[in-house]
């Protein structure tokens, strides 16, 4: 018996993944990201994106001080930047904070990482967290260690925070945090795309999404990395948030899966 | 250490009876009797002279009391007991200032018993003083051994510090370029205090170290490396879009760059990069320095733990002689330690917290100073032959557990 057409089928037939991100109001207005990462040299954004951008602000968090740092605009590695720009390239009109997490040891620390996950949420009210900065297992052998991080992963998504973060950002073969914790957050591997807006549904163990992998700003921008391809879904995520700013973190989510099947079933996006 | 009497009399008799009272009085005493001023000094020239007993009038034109007085030159803490026939004639004030501390009358009270009694009541003060004398020496050049060879201590650490690079680094670094085909390459080495002080610097693939970095780390190719956490290839092209990269001076106008992350300890990394392969760098050359790099990672902290080793000596150096300058300040001179007190609380700390510290914790840091303390304390009671006797016993229950383990 053929199934019977229903208002929705016409409705999904002129709702594509397409017309959602070239919605000339899709370019991040009113959506605030938090790049957890090595800092941000705004400087070198100013400089490529002029006016066009908001002031990007932040925060420096170490793990020996109870309070945050005043940002005073430069990087502590550039790695940071490198996610800005891509964020800022793919959305940009979304207004970046910058949580330094990089510090002295080099490393992602996890309660330097919590700390800034909290302050994102609580004081900077963001909806979108970006992690390409990935915490190696290594590091949380302790069960309470990384039962503690886990909460703080599940409390950003039950205050409507979504977050990304890097999967496998260590090793390709090693398990890294946060983006295990897959459930509550959103982990992206790295792809290469013609257009950087796509990107696929690749569930795995702890992946779900693959995005562009390839950055567009430092000698290493080229590189195919995760750390590259998490802010390019951070992007694209703010810029359907600033279509409908209450999507809720499961919302959002589902709407990705929804625009990576709907490509595929019509790759060229009529 | 037994104490030394100097009999000075002119009168052989007297000079014999004294000397046999105190060799049959159970004293412990080395006794040196001579008949005049001269042969009293040559002897205290070229000895040790704890308690002099001085006859008033040595004849010929010389008294006691100037011979006490030339006598002290050689020996400042020298005490002395003036025997006199007229004790009543001497002038007690100057003798006692010149150190004399009794006097025997040899018309009156001087006997066996009265003559043993005043050196036994003498030899008790001299005693304990003569102990603290000499541990105040021994500390006071124990200090000065340590002011002298603390410097050299840590200017040798320094040379490694913050960051060591072993032989075997070196080597692998070699291997690595010869393995790849790169032309060249370099090491570079961030280190953060505990203070927070950041040291950046660079080495060539022979280890010597580069004279100056132009970049520093946060806007460094090597701070994104690090962030990246994997080996990364950049050839010339990427090269056009620094942006908040700049290059150090020995990466500018190459071709083509292989950049790895050595991560060693909190606030240490390092980054090894290959350059200019001709051709470029393939994905084997990626997975051999990744393989590589974490090998470095490994021998780097080796040599790091073995720094720490070496800080804890230097820790351990410096808690002694932060003891001994308190050891010296706060003794009263009646005051002496016992050579078998326990170490002080402070010196314990810092060992103790050192040892926490230490990257090779084989044994826990109470095990490890309970094990020192046991040592020391059987070297003070039983000296070093037993000692080499306990190293004896030890590696015979290393041998008997390494048959019965088969290791």
């Amino acid at each position: 018996m053929p199934e019977t057409e229903t208002v929705f089928d016409e409705i999904f037939r002129l709702l594509t993944p397409e017309k959602l991100l070239r919605d000339p109001r899709a370019t991040g207005e009113g959506v605030s990201i938090a790049l957890i990462d090595s800092g941000v040299e705004r400087s070198v954004l100013e400089n490529k994106f002029g006016d066009t951008i908001h002031p990007i602000e932040g925060a420096v968090f170490r793990a020996d001080q109870p309070t945050p740092s005043p940002y005073t605009g430069h990087q502590s590695s550039p790695h940071g930047t490198t996610v800005a720009d891509i964020v800022l390239t793919i959305a940009p009109r979304v207004k970046i904070y910058s949580a330094d997490v990089f510090g002295p040891t080099g490393t992602c620390e996890v309660e330097t990482v919590i700390k800034a996950l909290q302050y994102a949420s609580d004081v900077w009210k963001c909806k979108v967290v970006n992690l390409s900065l990935g915490v190696p297992e290594s590091k949380l052998q302790q069960l309470p260690k990384r039962h503690q991080f886990l909460k703080a992963i599940e409390e950003g998504y039950y205050k409507d925070v979504l977050i990304f973060a890097a999967a496998h950002n260590e090793h390709p073969i090693m398990r890294s945090y946060p983006a295990a914790f897959s459930t509550p957050l959103i982990s992206v591997d790295k792809g290469l795309f013609e257009d950087p807006t796509q990107f696929a549904y690749k569930l795995r163990d702890t992946v779900e999404f693959q995005a562009h992998g390839r950055g567009y700003l430092g000698p290493f921008a080229r590189e195919p990395a995760t750390s590259w391809a998490t802010p390019h879904l951070a992007a694209i995520a703010a810029r359907l948030l600033s279509l409908r700013p209450e999507m809720k973190p499961f919302e959002i989510k589902t709407l990705l899966y929804w625009m990576f099947e709907a490509r595929k079933m019509d790759p060229k996006g009529k | 250490m037994p104490e030394t009497i100097l009999i000075v009399d002119d009168e052989e008799t007297v000079r014999r009876t004294f000397r046999d009272w105190l060799t049959g009085s159970g004293l412990n005493v080395e006794v040196q009797a001579v008949a005049d001023a001269e042969s009293a000094l040559v002897f205290a020239n070229s000895h040790s002279v704890d308690l002099a007993v001085l006859d008033w009038n040595l004849g010929t034109g010389s008294d006691g009391l100037r011979l006490l007085e030339d006598l002290v030159e050689f020996h400042p803490d020298l005490v002395a007991i003036l025997v006199t026939g007229f004790a009543h004639q001497a002038t007690p004030l100057e003798a006692l200032r010149m150190g004399v501390r009794d006097y025997l009358d040899k018309n009156q009270d001087l006997n066996r018993e009265s003559f043993i009694a005043a050196v036994r009541k003498q030899l008790e003060r001299i005693a304990p003083a003569k102990r603290q004398r000499q541990f105040q020496r021994g500390l006071l050049q124990f200090r000065q051994s340590v002011e002298k060879i603390l410097p050299l201590v840590q200017s040798t650490a320094a040379l490694n510090d913050p960051l060591p690079l072993p032989d075997a680094v070196r080597n692998l670094f070699r291997f690595l370029i010869r393995s790849t085909g790169a032309v060249d390459g370099v090491l570079l080495a961030r280190h953060v205090s505990p203070e927070g002080a950041e040291r950046f610097m660079a080495f060539r693939p022979d280890g010597q170290p580069l004279t100056q970095l132009a970049v520093p780390f946060n806007r460094s190719l090597a701070a994104t490396v690090l962030s990246m956490n994997e080996v990364c290839v950049m050839s010339a092209a990427d090269l056009g879009t620094l942006g908040p990269v700049e290059l150090q001076p020995v990466e500018k106008n190459r071709q083509h760059i292989l950049a790895a992350p050595i991560p060693v300890a909190p606030g240490t990394h390092v980054v090894l990069e290959l350059f200019d392969k001709p051709g470029g760098f393939t994905p084997d050359d990626r997975k051999l320095v990744a393989a590589s790099a974490e090998f470095s990672s490994e021998l780097l902290r080796q040599a790091m733990a073995e720094r720490q080793n070496r800080r804890l000596l230097i820790d351990a150096v410096e808690a002694a002689l932060h003891a001994s300058e308190q050891a010296t300040a706060s003794l009263p001179s009646s005051q002496e330690p016992e050579a078998d007190e326990p170490l002080p609380a402070t010196v314990m700390d810092r060992l103790r917290a050192g040892l926490k510290e230490s990257a090779n914790p084989v044994v826990d840091s109470e095990t490890s100073l309970q094990l020192a303390e046991e040592i020391r304390e059987l070297a003070i009671r039983h000296g070093p032959a037993a000692v080499r006797h306990c190293i004896g016993l030890v590696k015979s229950v290393r041998g008997l557990l390494d048959e019965t383990t088969g290791t």
